[in-house]
Formats: structure tokens, sequence, C-alpha cells
């Protein structure tokens, strides 16, 4: 076995050993929460008898290490079990709906990650100018605005003033621009910091001076020499940054009524939809690990000093 | 450092990005063709399947697909629908119903007795999850003929033809149970025999119903109605704000005397069925005390809160039942008073500074939160001392559902709308045997003279009997106060001005099936 499989294999057992935690985890927490899931799924006009059927139904009358051992039985086997709102396989439902919040957090992503790194190289390519104070208020601004304010924002000024985009949904393929900037404008802000501050720190380098001195383009300087050498940081801005995209689109998606895992996920929670709340939960661990460990086999890539073995 | 023509080039790539974004979902962006009737609604319908259904909101979908035997109209009188006319036997347990004829499924399979039947079985069967089903006391349906049905009750039910226009006993075509999807336990694609077929479902995004050609009513105006769930009222608003819907419902209510004053929208702030009341654990210390409830309701200006906190979008109540239910008297009112409520309170021995606790749920009603703050507010005023408590509405129903020897709650803040425009619905809160864990009649009031009246309304089948021995109950509850008795809350529904014909059922549903283009 090559010393990057039996890395890859390794971090793989790591990532089934976390995902198992994670599982022990969520069934307990949402199990501990007060109120009874038959009731609230059975609404408040059904009868005791309904409820308690559906008590049943959903195997909440049996002791927690059964529900839990059936649990991983079946998941052991790909089956999420049968969400107790809808009565249809979680899986189904969650294969619904996973690939509008990869899209979502994927077009962020790309846009925070092209205008960060974009406006990170500029404001370090001229620091202390007017730009880059600028640029240092927009992304403070970035930062700390909260995502509910700035989607409003964004509605009102392109769909109710302007009239360019669509405020809701994502029936059009121009549905995705509001969000994707809303849920984009913290890891942009993040990614140009984290950027300006990496290139920065790499231009004040010799081997820069010496690419300034043998007359190199300041362009080639700043993208080849410069960015190349400061990606490692930048990488793992936008790794991480991607994981908590997904995580982050649950009130993206609820203000623009985007229907992807994390609408989904806070109707589910509010329904008390056990099943439904496991799989979300496992299925963005999965994700976030999975990014995790792409994110360390690019520092090969981009960096040959790092090996792995 | 001064910023040179070479340095902006830097951030040209970003901004260009960013404007051709824009420009090019602007190209992709606008309304829909008026071809098209378009909705927003908050709630991703949990289920098609009528029987199944527990919302309002859901079953106002479904009713674009799906009939009933009977129907209501925007007064709330129950009319025919699938059912042309109606027998009832004199002891009250047989109904015999007239089936219009020449009506079809969308399926192309016909609308008949057999078809009734098998919905019937359907409802009353243990195998199939039906949450409303204690309103549905059905012993038997029988094929008289092709056109005729017979249905045995358990007992005598008046509220039966009621029930009957409730989403919940919609019928669906039997053949369409072997449809991909569907099975008979769990219906994901409905078929109906109503204006519109549901042709495109997407999960927490939208639904698309397509015009039936072959529609035995009234035809409809619009080829399709494209429903869009949008979970957040402001979104909601603001979809409509620029053009892209036709019609949402529960704007933010802060938002409604602004929507009023646009000259583009109309809003309908729509008589509905559902009560918002505190309830007082009557099992409780100084509670148990008819004069302290009485303080309670005396302390309270519900027509002030109404207007300052719910932007009048709601009537006070005026009996313990919303005026739109069948068996309506009005009973009284309890004015704002409170030195009539600090007397009350002083007969009944409680001193200033006695401490309560109001429980209430956030964001499960309208402004329920700031209600609970206002209510609060006027209790100080007669001397008691409030603590407000809140939690997630699953804990909440858990908490004040708990069997009355093991119940902490004092006062808690609630609403109540019945599946169907019956008192006997209303009356359930009432009725001593439906407390927990038998049903949700929180307050736990007990009254077997009042027992004694909703029962006997339950059977009787004189609708003037029936009207007057609720109206009789409704004055003792009134009196024996187990509620703050609030207001009835009015149901916004807010559409275009280019669009007419929009109207409203008095229990929480829009009336757009007819809506057409104004001229």
């Amino acid at each position: 076995m090559t010393t990057l499989r039996r890395y890859l294999a390794e971090r793989l057992a790591g990532a089934v050993v976390t995902l198992l935690g994670v599982s022990v985890i969520v069934f307990l927490m949402v199990r501990v929460l007060p109120g009874d899931p038959a009731r609230v799924i059975a609404g408040v006009l059904a009868s005791e008898e309904e409820v308690g059927r559906l008590r049943s139904q959903l195997e909440l009358d049996r002791p927690l290490p059964v529900q839990y051992g059936s649990f991983l039985l079946r998941l052991a086997r790909g089956n999420l079990g049968v969400s107790a709102r809808t009565s249809e396989p979680v899986t189904r439902e969650l294969l619904g709906r996973l690939p509008r919040t990869v899209e979502l957090a994927v077009v962020s992503s790309a846009i925070a990650t092209a205008i960060g790194i974009a406006a990170g190289v500029a404001a370090a390519a001229c620091p202390y100018s007017i730009f880059d104070y600028l640029l240092s208020m927009a992304t403070l601004s970035g930062v700390s605005m909260p995502v509910y304010w700035l989607g409003l924002v964004l509605i009102i000024v392109f769909a109710i003033d302007l009239n360019w985009l669509p405020a809701a949904g994502a029936e059009e393929p121009a549905s995705i621009v509001l969000p994707a900037l809303t849920l984009g404008a913290f890891s942009m802000a993040l990614i140009a910091r984290m950027t300006r501050s990496s290139v920065l720190e790499v231009l004040g380098q010799d081997y820069v001076r010496t690419a300034r001195a043998k007359g190199l383009a300041e362009r080639a300087v700043l993208w080849r020499h410069a960015l190349g050498n400061a990606l490692v940081p930048i990488i793992t801005a936008v790794g991480l940054q991607f994981g908590a995209l997904l995580g982050g689109a649950v009130l993206t998606e609820s203000v623009f009524g985007w229907p992807g895992l994390g609408l989904l996920l806070i109707d589910s929670i509010f329904a008390r939809d056990y099943p439904v709340v496991q799989g979300i939960v496992l299925t963005f661990s999965a994700l976030f690990t999975l990014t995790n460990l792409l994110v360390d086999l690019l520092y090969a890539y981009v960096d040959p000093r790092i090996h792995y073995g | 450092m001064a910023v040179t023509r070479r340095q902006h080039r830097w951030w040209r790539g970003p901004g260009a990005v960013l404007a051709a974004l824009l420009v090019g979902a602007a190209l992709g962006a606008g309304p829909a063709g008026a071809a098209a009737f378009r909705i927003a609604v908050g709630i991703d319908p949990d289920t098609m399947d009528p029987v199944q259904t527990t919302t309002t909101t859901v079953g106002n979908l479904v009713d674009y697909t799906v009939e009933t035997l009977t129907t209501i109209d925007e007064a709330g009188r129950i009319l025919p629908l699938l059912a042309e006319g109606w027998t009832v036997s004199a002891d009250g347990r047989q109904y015999t119903f007239r089936l219009r004829p020449g009506v079809r499924f969308h399926d192309g399979s016909p609308f008949d007795a057999k078809a009734v039947k098998w919905n019937f079985d359907r409802l009353i069967d243990p195998a199939v999850r039906v949450p409303i089903r204690a309103a549905y006391p059905i012993e038997k349906t029988d094929v008289v003929d092709p056109l005729t049905v017979r249905v045995t009750l358990k007992h005598p039910y008046a509220a039966f033809l009621g029930a009957l226009s409730s989403t919940t006993s919609g019928l669906l075509s039997p053949a369409s149970a072997a449809a991909p999807g569907n099975d008979y336990k769990n219906y994901v694609h409905i078929v109906g025999t109503g204006p519109y077929t549901l042709t495109e479902r997407r999960k927490g995004e939208s639904l698309v119903f397509a015009r039936y050609l072959a529609y035995w009513g009234r035809p409809t105006s619009y080829e399709s109605v494209v429903v869009r769930i949008v979970p957040e009222a402001a979104t909601r608003e603001s979809l409509l704000l620029a053009g892209q819907v036709d019609l949402i419902i529960l704007p933010p209510l802060a938002d409604v005397p602004a929507l009023q004053r646009n000259p583009s929208l109309k809003v309908l702030l729509a008589p509905s069925d559902r009560t918002i009341f505190v309830a007082i654990n009557t099992r409780k210390p100084f509670l148990s005390d008819r004069r302290v409830r009485q303080a309670l309701n005396y302390a309270v200006d519900k027509a002030a809160i109404v207007k300052n906190v719910l932007f009048g979008a709601a009537d006070p109540m005026d009996a313990p039942m919303a005026s739109t239910l069948f068996g309506y008297c009005r009973t009284g009112a309890y004015a704002h008073d409170p030195t009539r409520a600090k007397t009350l309170l002083a007969q009944a021995g409680i001193k200033p500074g006695t401490r309560l606790q109001l429980l209430h749920p956030t964001g499960r009603y309208v402004q329920d939160k700031e209600a609970a703050q206002a209510i609060a507010g006027y209790l100080r005023e007669v001397g008691l001392v409030v603590e407000l408590q809140t939690m997630d509405w699953p804990s909440y129903v858990a908490t004040i559902s708990t069997p009355a020897e093991r119940n902490t709650t004092q006062l808690h803040f609630l609403g109540w709308a019945p599946p169907f425009l019956d008192a006997s619905q209303q009356a359930l809160q009432f009725l001593s045997t439906y407390a927990p864990p038998g049903g949700l009649a929180t307050s736990f009031y007990a009254n077997p003279e009042v027992d004694r009246l909703i029962l006997a309304a339950e059977q009787e089948l004189s609708p003037d009997r029936r009207r007057s021995l609720y109206c009789e109950a409704s004055k003792q509850v009134w009196e024996d106060a187990p509620w703050v008795f609030l207001w009835v809350q009015r149901f916004p529904i807010v559409y275009s001005a280019k669009v007419t014909d929009v109207g409203s059922l008095p229990n929480e549903k829009f009336a757009a099936v007819h809506a057409r283009p104004a001229r």
C-alpha cells in the first residue's frame, strides 16, 4: 500500500468513527428534548388512541438502546428510516433536497473564493491605500452582517426596487444569485482578509524581491509567486468555509425559501421528525468530514514540500 | 500609497463577476405568464393525502384537486358539492346521499357510490393514519345504487354534514391507489374530481396544479396554479411587492396597515374560526375560584391589544366560540374594568403581589409573545405579579397537556381552530372528559351541567334545539370563565389588485379557485 493510500484509509476509518460518534450524539440529543413527537406529528386535534398508534409506529415506545440499535442496523443497509411527518423514506427526502444545498454551497463558495482571493490580492498589492481601507471596511461589514438582515436588504434592492431578480424560491436559474451572495458574504470577507495578510507576508520575502529585480511583470509576481506560495492558509479557509456554508445554509434557505436541507432541517426539528433530523445531521457531518479530507489532500498538490506518511 | 491604474485591474475581476451575475440573472427574471395564478404560502405540505391532513393551509391546497360531499360558503353555510342532496333518518344515524351524476376522477374512473364507500371505509380503517378520525363516527357505508350511498353512524351526530365538508373526508379515486408512489395507507399523488390536477410537486419548493378541462363544475380562469413554499413572512411579502406572486397569506402583521395603503394590493382580513385565549388551570389553588377567573377577564383590555398589538387583525371574543361556527350566540363581554377586577380579587382573598405564571408559545400564533407581554402588563395593573415563560411548540404541547395531577401550569396562552365550523368542535374545550389525557381541554374545566348540554347538543337533530343547547352552554361557560377570553383571529390574505374574485372561507382558507385577472 502506498503512503498516500494508507493515509487515505486511516483518514476514512477516522471519518467513520467520527460519524458514529455524531450519530450517538444526535440520536440522544433529539430524544432528550421535551415534547412528545407523536403528539406533535398527529396534531393537537388527534385522539390519544391515534397518538398512541403513531408512537408505536415510530417505535417510540421501545427502549432507547433498542431504538438506536435498530437505527444503526438500518443505517448499515443505507436505510435511514421513514419520515415521521411525511411517511416517505428519509433517503428519498434527503436526496430530493441535498442537490439544492450543495448547489447553493458550491455557487456561494465559488463567488466567495473568486471575489475574496481577487480582492485580497489586490489589497495586498497596494497596502494602506484607499482601496485597501475600503476593502477592510467592506470585509468587516461582511463578517459582521447578520445573514437574515443582509438577505432582506438584497431582496428589497434587487427584487422589489429594481425587479432584477427573483425574491425567493428556486424556480429560475437567477433564483440562486441572492441566496448565494447572502450566504457567501461572510466567507468572501474572511477569504479576502486571509488572502490579504497571507499574500502581504509572502510579498516581503527575499525571493519576491529577486523576482521583481529580474524584471518580472507585477502580475506574474503577484499571481504566480506570491499567491502560489500563500495558498495553503487560503485553501484551509476556503475548505473550512465550504463546510460552514453547508451548515450556514439553514438560515439563508429559510430567508429565501430555498428548498434545501437547511429548510427541511428546521421543519423537521419543529415537527420532532427524529429520523429526518438524524439523517440531515449525519449528511452534514459526512460532507464536512469529506471536505476536510479533500483540503488536506490539496495541500500536497499546491505545496510539494508537504508529504503524507 | 495611491492606487495606480495597473493596480485597479485587480478588483475589476470581482466587480465584473458580480455585474455579469446580476445582469444575466435579470435577463432570466420577471413574472411568469398571466396563465398561471401564483400563490405563496409558508408551509410545505407534510402530506397531500386528505385523511392525513391536520393543517388548514395544506387542506386549502388539497382542495384544488380533491372535493368533498359537502362544502361551505363564505358565511360558513353547508352546501352540496359532490352530493346533490341527502336525507337523514329519524334516529339521526343514517345519512343517505344522492351523488352528482356524470362526474369523473382525473384518471377517468367514475365517481360513484362505490368510490365513496371505498373512501369512507379507508377513513375509519385503523391501519390508515387519520389524526381527526374522531370527527367521523362512521359505523358502515353501504352502496344503495351507483349514485346513492348510505352512511350509518355509531351514534346520532348532528355535525356530520359539517364534518363532511372538511378536507379530511376528501374523495380520492380508488383506482389511483395503484398509481406509482401511492399505496392504500399513504397517498402521494392525489387524484380527485376537483377543478385542478396536481401535476408537479417539488418538496419544500412548489406545487403546480393544471386546469382540469373536463371539470364538472364552473370553469376556472387560470390555466395553472403555482404554489410556492416561502416560510418567511417578510419574504412572502417581498414576492408580492415585486410582482412575483399574485397572492400571499399571513404577511408580517405589523406591515398590514402599509399593505392596506398600497393601491396595487388588496388586503382581506378574513373572519376565521380561531379563538385565542388564556386557558386558566381551574384545578390550581385560587384559580379554582370563579371570581378570580372573572377578575382576570376584567383586568385585560382586549380591544386595546387587538388595536395596538394585532393591528386590528382580530375581534374581541363575545362568546366562547367564533361567530362563524354553527351554534354561536353572543353571550356578552368582559369589558376592561380594573376596579371590578381588583374588587373580585379582594373578595376571593387574593392579596396584591400574588404571583402567577403565564406560559406562552413564541411564533405559533400571530403576535403571541407580544400579546402575552401586554396581558402580563394588564394583570400587573390589578396587583398580580406575572412571570412570563415560553418554550418551543412540542415542549409547550407536552407541558400543557400533562394530566391534572402532574400539571404545573397556571395560565397558558393558546389558540383553537375547529376542524369544521360547528360548535361541537369548540365545545370539546369545555367538556370535562376532553381534559388531558383524554384530550386537550387544558383548563381542566368541569361543570356537569355544561357537559350535559354539550352531549345533548351533539346528538340533537333539530338545528334550532341544537343551537339553543349550545347557547345555554356558552352562557354558563362564559360565566364560569375557564379562559381569559381574548379574541377571534382574522386571517390576513393579500393579493395583487390585478386579480379579482378572491375571497375567503371562515376556516382560515383563501377562496381563489375562481380568481381571474381584473379588467
